[in-house]
């Protein structure tokens, strides 16, 4: 105790780690109230290691916590230990970047605060926040989070432990985007004046407006697109409401082909065997994903497997650096149809694997052969689990999603993808946070009239007609599910700013007013509708499994349609590519920082140091 | 009595150089003879011919080398087992291995063959400080000779066993002289001390390099030398404040005195100018001229006077010497050295060195030679490695035996400071 | 009809201890002792704190206020009611109020509690 405090400074009263910090716990536990170390103290440079992580290097210990976690978990040899004795120092050898998607990890596990967080930095203190546990939405992953608020306002994300899903980990996006949930903000409700303007009104006028449009259009011509980030509450209350007006037409953004079984069987679209069950297999086959940035944690666990239980990876698609070696079987669509054949000299080594699982990422199946990759993906998947005998529930076939909205909706009875929309233009287009871009004006009839509903003032609200405005995930009791099927719910850490409301709530307000009242008043009447729909949706931390892999493969065999010859490329490739991917993520200036300093250099995004 | 030791029992009959250090002339000492016939004798012969021998490890710890290596003899997991020869000699005032290494590189070629036979090992690395440039050299002319001669390699000797000898150069950390730091350097980590083990067996040069010749005479033979527990021939390394330093092959248990007397020369001025001796190299505590007088150089006999043989590398001083200014100079050379992985040693030897300088003038209160007395059992087995043992003995055996004159030394820079003010 | 329930409570009177009144007519004389008192304060109050009403307005109040309890008929209810009353006035005449204090009688600025899904959404987040 003695030696770690010889040469650590007395900083506490300025270090953000105050309150938090191991070593001030062990040393008001274990510690002398006195020093009798009269030397001169110790001091290191700090380093620029990028826009997330603050470094006051004087005051490491020397745990090299950091370096293992680099080494060992993101699979990075960013960081190491340079000199020896007491002139030991933690750093990137040259001035770099630490080039991580779980870079911020390393505040959390810094004992000390030596690695503290950039943007959190002398904003608050551990004692006056209020903790609220949460759900992370900014992935499929839905990793647990804490959320921690002073007054009304975020001040930090921190991961919280769940073996299951994220253990103890969150991503870079998923603790720093939060700033973007300050920015860009829709605050009031909007209707487009004559000249084109939005221009700022109250609920009544926008409600009214909206139940008016609603009302004046048959129920055939009214469409509505779900964006990823979209709550079950609200998704189940705009279906129903639409569904009373006789609209079939409930989209989601996000693709999944519908040919086969489609989005019928459950197994269909789900990561089968979980995350953590990428524990237990020996044998791993991704398609046309990148993991490592779809969705960091899932990635996290693969290397993990791979580290400890030898787990031999494969993969179909553009090859990227994915913080461990597989074999890289080919970019293009054929090494699929040879795959699917038996013909790939890798099948041999897929028939006998004990435990092997096929992983699918959905950025493969945007493509317009979707189904036909489906359909390949899934003949590979059932021939392996029939060679595989006497496992019959072994599941092979995954699919790894990169919203968090999206298999809710397919729950729900959505439809995925905007196709139907495109053939069937409607005159009303409800958007649900939607900001993908998949719909524009131009796919739309004249005058056609588009009602946003979301957080954020993102491509979806800049062509809209009425703006109603929504929650943020930080903001609302809401259902998500995620990729592997477990239904989990957020929390209200601070109330929505200006006159947002929660998001079923609008669309229950306008239930009233359009003369299709929904039956739910309260957030328990909307979750026992979400039960009666799919009663999945409120076991909340249950995965609910689903095994149809048999038919779901016999009907996958009727889809008709030829792959293409594009090459599978996921369009995150980079590091660069993973910051900014949502509507919170691209109106956080944190992340726009980091995408600067990792195609310019730390360098240049140099802050002035406070301290 | 023990010592002095008659030729004809000599190991190393090169050390010196004066003879061919290459194939030829090691074969005419004696070297290679027979090998094939050891190693067809079996494994079990040749562990029991080292056990018999009483062998223990040269390196500095002293642990029973028979058992050693048998512990490696397990049946295979069908990972290969390796042999790591220590050849980082870095102990400041020893110079034994590289005397083996640059004049009878054979006999570390072949005792390489013999110890790797006996714990059923593929081949051995002999990881060689880098600032050895000439024994390098020579060892690797030697084990190419021995590859030439179809000494090692495969079918070694004729005896249809596979055995490779590689060499590796440090790069010049003290550290990775400590055997699990060595195998990361080897691998090509950072040079850092681990606690988790691995099938490899590290060992001295000096360990390995007795072995053909306990096997040629006999376990027996070398029993025969020194006390029980200690027994056997060791090289002695003399330095310091005597007339002719000097590394010399002797029977264990000679007395320190005779040692010095006989082959050193004696102490610069006469025994009787002896201060202190440091007996095994720079991290045992150090011994007054009092216990010099009787104590036998081995294992046992130092650990009695409060210290330990370690590499039986003796640092003479004689009372010309700054006692407190040379301990706080090899203290500043452990801070140097500590790799700074563990905090007791990373803090502790930095603070006991800051401490010394300032006891070399004096500027301290006497309390605090209590203090970092404290400080060193803090450190003392707190770590690792040894290096914080080895940092914090010596400041002990300072203050065991020299207390009044780091006392008086305080007192002396009171007064002239009173006298200044 | 009145009479019978005066003469129920003074029989509950006679059970429990009396506040200050003994029987009903003691009581009622309190109260309109308590109603001129204040009768004739309301114009000082008007005064006093600056009011922005008229002193028949204020008077108008008073009746109210007091009619709103014509129903009690429990003497040691109109006797704590009456004690309330002398506070209140106490506290009015001394000026140890504040304007609001005497505004609140007025109820200006409360609204009723939105009961329906919509007006709830229009006022609030969580009403």
């Amino acid at each position: 105790m003695e030696f770690l405090l010889a040469n650590h400074p007395l900083d506490c009263p300025i270090c953000d780690q105050g309150g938090e910090c191991d070593l001030q716990d062990q040393s008001m536990q274990f510690g002398s109230d006195r020093s009798r170390f009269s030397e001169e103290k110790r001091a290191v440079e700090d380093k620029n290691i990028g826009p997330l992580i603050k470094t006051i290097m004087t005051r490491c210990i020397q745990c090299t916590r950091c370096v293992r976690f680099a080494s060992e978990i993101a699979g990075v040899e960013d960081l190491g230990t340079t000199g020896r004795g007491n002139n030991l120092q933690i750093g990137t050898y040259v001035e770099k970047m630490f080039m991580s998607e779980l870079s911020g990890n390393v505040i959390d596990i810094c004992p000390v605060g030596a690695l503290t967080s950039k943007p959190y930095a002398f904003t608050a203190r551990p004692w006056e926040t209020r903790k609220t546990e949460s759900i992370d939405v900014l992935d499929a992953v839905g990793s647990n989070i804490v959320v921690s608020t002073r007054g009304g306002e975020v001040m930090r994300v921190m991961p919280r432990l769940n073996e299951d899903i994220n253990e103890e980990w969150i991503s870079d996006k998923t603790r720093f985007s939060y700033d973007g949930l300050k920015r860009q903000r829709l605050t009031q409700p909007m209707i487009k004046d004559q000249s084109g303007q939005l221009t700022p009104t109250n609920w009544e006028n926008a409600l009214s407006y909206v139940a008016a449009a609603l009302l004046s259009v048959q129920g055939t011509e009214v469409a509505a697109i779900a964006g990823g980030m979209a709550d079950a509450e609200a998704l189940v209350s705009l279906k129903d409401l639409l569904n009373r007006r006789g609209a079939e037409n409930l989209c989601t953004e996000e693709v999944f082909p519908l040919a086969g079984a489609g989005t019928d069987l459950r197994s269909n679209y789900l990561l089968n065997s979980g995350i953590a069950g990428i524990e237990e297999c020996d044998l791993l086959l991704l398609i046309g994903t990148n993991p490592r940035y779809e969705a960091p944690l899932f990635n996290a666990r693969i290397r993990k497997s791979w580290l400890h239980n030898e787990l031999r990876i494969a993969m179909v698609g553009h090859s990227v650096d994915l913080s461990y070696t597989y074999d890289h079987l080919g970019e293009d669509t054929s090494v699929l149809q040879e795959l699917a054949n038996n013909t790939h000299p890798f099948c041999q080594v897929l028939s006998a694997a004990k435990r092997p699982i096929v992983v699918v990422g959905s950025s493969a199946l945007q493509r317009e052969d979707g189904a036909a990759i489906l359909s390949a993906v899934s003949t590979i998947a059932q021939n392996v689990r029939t060679s595989n005998s006497g496992n019959e529930q072994w599941k092979v076939l995954n699919v790894l999603h990169r919203v968090a909205s999206q298999v809710a909706a397919l729950d729900l009875g959505y439809k995925a993808g905007v196709d139907a929309i495109r053939k069937n233009p409607p005159k009303v287009l409800f958007l649900l946070g939607a900001d993908a871009d998949c719909i524009t004006r131009a796919d739309l009839p004249k005058h056609s009239l588009i009602i946003y509903q979301g957080h954020h003032g993102d491509v979806g609200a800049t062509m809209a007609d009425v703006i109603l405005p929504g929650a943020a995930y930080t903001e609302k009791n809401a259902t998500y599910v995620n990729t592997e099927g477990r239904s989990q719910h957020t929390r209200v850490a601070v109330t929505p700013p200006g006159l947002a409301r929660e998001d079923w709530k609008i669309i229950r307000a306008i239930s009233e007013l359009a003369d299709a009242t929904l039956p739910y008043d309260t957030l328990d009447e909307v979750r026992s509708r979400l039960a009666e729909v799919s009663p999945n949706l409120i076991r909340y931390e249950d995965m609910e499994e689903a095994n149809y892999f048999k038919q779901a493969n016999e009907l996958a065999k009727a889809v008709k349609q030829d792959l293409l010859a594009a090459p599978l490329v996921p369009p995150q490739l980079e590091l660069k590519d993973f910051f900014m991917t949502d509507s919170i993520s691209r109106a956080s200036q944190t992340m726009a920082k980091c995408v600067k300093a990792v195609t310019e250099g730390a360098a240049a995004v140099d802050e002035p140091s406070v301290c | 009595t023990f010592g002095p030791l008659a030729d004809e029992d000599r190991i190393f009959t090169n050390l010196y150089g004066r003879h061919d250090w290459g194939l030829k002339g090691a074969q005419k000492r004696g070297d290679w003879y027979k090998t094939k016939e050891i190693l067809l004798k079996g494994v079990d012969w040749i562990l029991n011919e080292i056990k018999t021998s009483g062998l223990r490890g040269r390196g500095g710890a002293g642990f029973p080398t028979g058992m050693k290596w048998s512990f490696m003899n397990k049946p295979s997991d069908g990972r290969p087992k390796y042999l790591v020869v220590n050849a980082d000699e870095g102990e400041p005032g020893t110079c034994k291995d590289r005397e083996i290494m640059r004049h009878d590189p054979h006999k570390l070629v072949e005792g390489c063959l013999i110890a790797g036979r006996a714990m059923g090992a593929r081949a051995a690395y002999i990881y060689i400080r880098g600032e050895f440039y000439n024994e390098a050299s020579n060892l690797q002319v030697a084990i190419h000779e021995a590859y030439s001669a179809g000494l090692i390699g495969k079918n070694a000797c004729g005896s249809g066993y596979d055995f490779d000898v590689f060499v590796a150069r440090g790069a010049g950390a003290y550290i990775c002289g400590e055997e699990t730091a060595l195998i990361e350097s080897l691998e090509g980590k950072q040079g850092k001390p681990r606690v988790f083990g691995c099938p490899t067996t590290v060992a001295n040069v000096e360990t390995v390099s007795v072995a053909p010749t306990i096997c040629r005479r006999g376990g027996t033979w070398f029993a025969g030398f020194g006390r029980e527990r200690n027994s056997g021939t060791k090289l002695f390394n003399i330095s310091g404040h005597v007339n002719h330093p000097c590394t010399v092959e002797e029977e264990m248990s000679i007395p320190l005195k005779d040692l010095i007397e006989r082959h050193a020369g004696g102490v610069r001025g006469g025994w009787d100018n002896l201060l202190a001796v440091i007996p095994g190299g720079s991290s045992t505590p150090l011994i007054p001229k009092s216990v010099c007088e009787e104590v036998p150089m081995d294992f046992d006999g130092l650990i009695q006077a409060q210290t330990g043989l370690g590499t039986a590398a003796l640092i003479v001083m004689d009372k010309s010497t700054d006692v407190i200014r040379a301990i706080a100079r090899l203290l500043e050379f452990y801070k140097h050295e500590s790799c700074g992985q563990c905090t007791p040693c990373r803090e502790g030897v930095d603070w006991m060195n800051n401490m010394m300088w300032r006891f070399v003038r004096g500027d301290a209160r006497p309390a605090e030679i209590d203090m970092i007395w404290e400080i060193s059992k803090q450190v003392e087995g707190h770590t690792i490695c040894a290096l914080g043992d080895g940092a914090a003995w010596p400041v002990q055996g300072l203050i065991r035996h020299f207390r009044p004159v780091m006392e008086s030394r305080i007192a002396e820079f009171q007064q002239q400071q009173q006298a200044r003010a | 009809m009145a009479s019978a329930a005066g003469s129920r409570a003074v029989a509950a009177a006679k059970v429990v201890k009396p506040i200050i009144s003994h029987e009903m007519g003691e009581a009622k004389s309190r109260v309109r002792e308590l109603y001129r008192a204040w009768y004739r304060e309301v114009p000082n109050t008007v005064l006093l704190y600056r009011l922005d009403i008229s002193v028949s307005q204020g008077r108008e109040k008073l009746r109210e206020l007091f009619y709103k309890n014509k129903h009690l008929t429990d003497i040691r209810v109109i006797d704590m009611l009456v004690i309330k009353g002398r506070m209140e006035l106490e506290e009015t005449i001394k000026g140890w109020k504040q304007n609001t204090h005497i505004m609140r009688y007025f109820n200006e600025s409360v609204q009723p509690r939105p009961t329906d899904f919509l007006s709830k959404f229009y006022s609030g987040h969580d009403p």
